[in-house]
């Protein structure tokens, strides 16, 4: 009888962090295609667009997971910590070592958190495995296949997929 | 040694409780739908089963609408919070003692 309490607890708590990474997915989502219309309506603000976007996307984050979080406490220094572990990994890679150019850049940078989502879904449950992994290769897809339309291709993609990922997991 | 609770104590109030308990006092309560895939019962034994814990206040129940679906929201009261806690207790003493 314990272990089915327990068994009924562990599943109500990851359905909890379903539901809230759930609203991160779509939040994320949504920011892509901020971006991206960002991006095409004024191409020559398209640095700041990037980082404001993100930047945004770091504090509505932030706000969705209040409650979860403990401002001053141990967690959120551990999520802006992974934040900037990412962001500082992508930018090593991405601007110091790699030297990439804008189609590697577009595909890297969704990649790059597709992986994390992937290893974190080690620990969280497998839908975050199998988004990342989903969104990986369907970027990578992207990458190799979609010709010219690839700026246009992966915004909406991996917008579509953020949303729908989240809507998929906000029901499970 | 603690009693065993005789509300609390059958298996789908059981699942029902902990899965109350298992949100923070603050939280709003888990819905009818979700509340159906965690414990596994049907609409009608879930419904007999939350009807007997409301009878007994340890969970409260509102019912609103969302746009035209009528939603029914459980949510543990602190007696039944207390009860839960107390009948797990009942169920460790049972394993350390034997």
């Amino acid at each position: 009888m314990l272990a089915d309490v327990d068994a009924v607890v562990q599943r109500v708590k990851q359905s909890r962090i379903y539901r809230r990474a759930g609203n991160i997915f779509i939040l994320w989502g949504a920011l892509q295609w901020a971006r991206f219309a960002l991006f095409r309506l004024f191409p020559a603000f398209a640095e700041v667009a990037w980082f404001s976007v993100d930047l945004i996307g770091i504090v509505a984050t932030l706000w969705v997971l209040r409650g979860e979080v403990r401002f001053g406490g141990r967690t959120p220094w551990r999520l802006v910590g992974a934040f900037a572990l990412f962001y500082g990994f992508g930018y090593l890679w991405a601007d110091v070592i790699g030297h990439m150019g804008g189609r590697q850049l577009t595909a890297f940078w969704p990649t790059l958190f597709q992986f994390g989502y992937a290893v974190a879904g080690l620990w969280l449950g497998a839908a975050f495995l199998v988004i990342g992994l989903g969104g990986a290769l369907a970027t990578a897809a992207a990458f190799l296949w979609s010709g010219d339309a690839f700026y246009v291709v992966i915004p909406l993609i991996d917008g579509a997929a953020m949303i729908a990922a989240g809507l998929w997991m906000r029901r499970a | 040694m603690e009693a065993p609770d005789e509300i609390i104590h059958q298996p789908v109030r059981l699942r029902i409780m902990a899965a109350l308990t298992a949100l923070s006092a603050e939280d709003e309560g888990l819905d009818f739908v979700r509340l159906k895939a965690l414990t596994g019962a049907t609409d009608g034994n879930l419904g007999a089963h939350i009807d007997h814990l409301a009878r007994a206040q340890y969970v409260e129940v509102s019912k609103a609408f969302v746009g035209r679906r009528p939603r029914t929201t459980v949510k543990a009261s602190p007696e039944g919070r207390a009860a839960f806690q107390r009948h797990v207790l009942f169920l460790k003493s049972i394993i350390a003692a034997g």
